[in-house]
């Protein structure tokens, strides 16, 4: 995916690409921590692997993946 | 600001909540209202339909500008999509769609209209000069002036 990271020549084209890099890390991020529970990883792990804290990780995610019908671990 | 909106920017505003779930974001920006209007049944629907702007071709659009943006900074993004996750989570309202409608109010008083109207919505995103909305009509071959006129 990731070929050769270049900084574009207008800062335009370079913003841009911030805001469109933000909304894949944010696309991500939902795939792989569902992909972790679905694995029976737990919130503590999940979270010191994103670098963030339990309760970050669990009240950005909890109820997608309750939705989703993935099987929680609750510690 | 709601009760201000005419019937079919309420649609054009619920409905652009469901198009930004529908493609993956987890934000409802200018971009997706501009599918949603580009569905209306009214002047600015219209105008966009005249000029080629119907929303399966919004859509389209919206994804080749996300590609063509990751591109310029080496990221080929072709053929990726990690939307079925987002699918389940209600986007928030994102900045540019918020300055659309804060747009649009100016319009309509510019214009001497009580009510919020579609076409209001249309001239409220065009004024935006940066993010996917100019890119993607300057992408389209769209003068945005002309669309404007149009309205």
């Amino acid at each position: 995916m990731l070929t050769d990271l270049t900084s574009p020549e207008d800062p335009a084209d370079g913003l841009a690409a911030v805001v469109a890099l933000r909304r894949l890390a944010e696309q991500l991020e939902a795939a792989e921590v569902e992909r972790a529970m679905r694995a029976g990883w737990n919130w503590p792990d999940v979270a010191e692997a994103l670098g963030v804290t339990r309760q970050a990780v669990h009240k950005k995610h909890a109820k997608r993946l309750i939705a989703a019908g993935v099987e929680l671990r609750r510690r | 600001m709601f009760h201000r909106f005419t019937e079919p920017v309420r649609v054009a505003v619920i409905d652009a909540t469901a198009i930004a779930r529908d493609m993956g974001a987890m934000t409802v920006e200018a971009e997706h209202l501009l599918v949603s209007l580009a569905a209306g049944n009214d002047p600015a629907g219209h105008a966009l339909r005249d000029v080629g702007l119907d929303p399966g071709e919004v859509r389209e659009a919206i994804r080749r500008d996300f590609e063509r943006v990751l591109g310029r900074v080496g990221i080929d993004a072709a053929g990726m999509d990690l939307s079925a996750n987002c699918r389940r989570t209600t986007p928030r309202w994102g900045a540019s769609a918020k300055q659309g409608l804060e747009r649009a109010l100016e319009e309509a008083k510019r214009r001497g209209d009580r009510r919020i109207r579609a076409e209001h919505i249309l001239l409220g995103l065009l004024r935006a000069e940066h993010g996917a909305v100019p890119r993607i009509l300057e992408g389209e071959g769209i003068d945005r002036d002309e669309l404007t006129g149009r309205l």
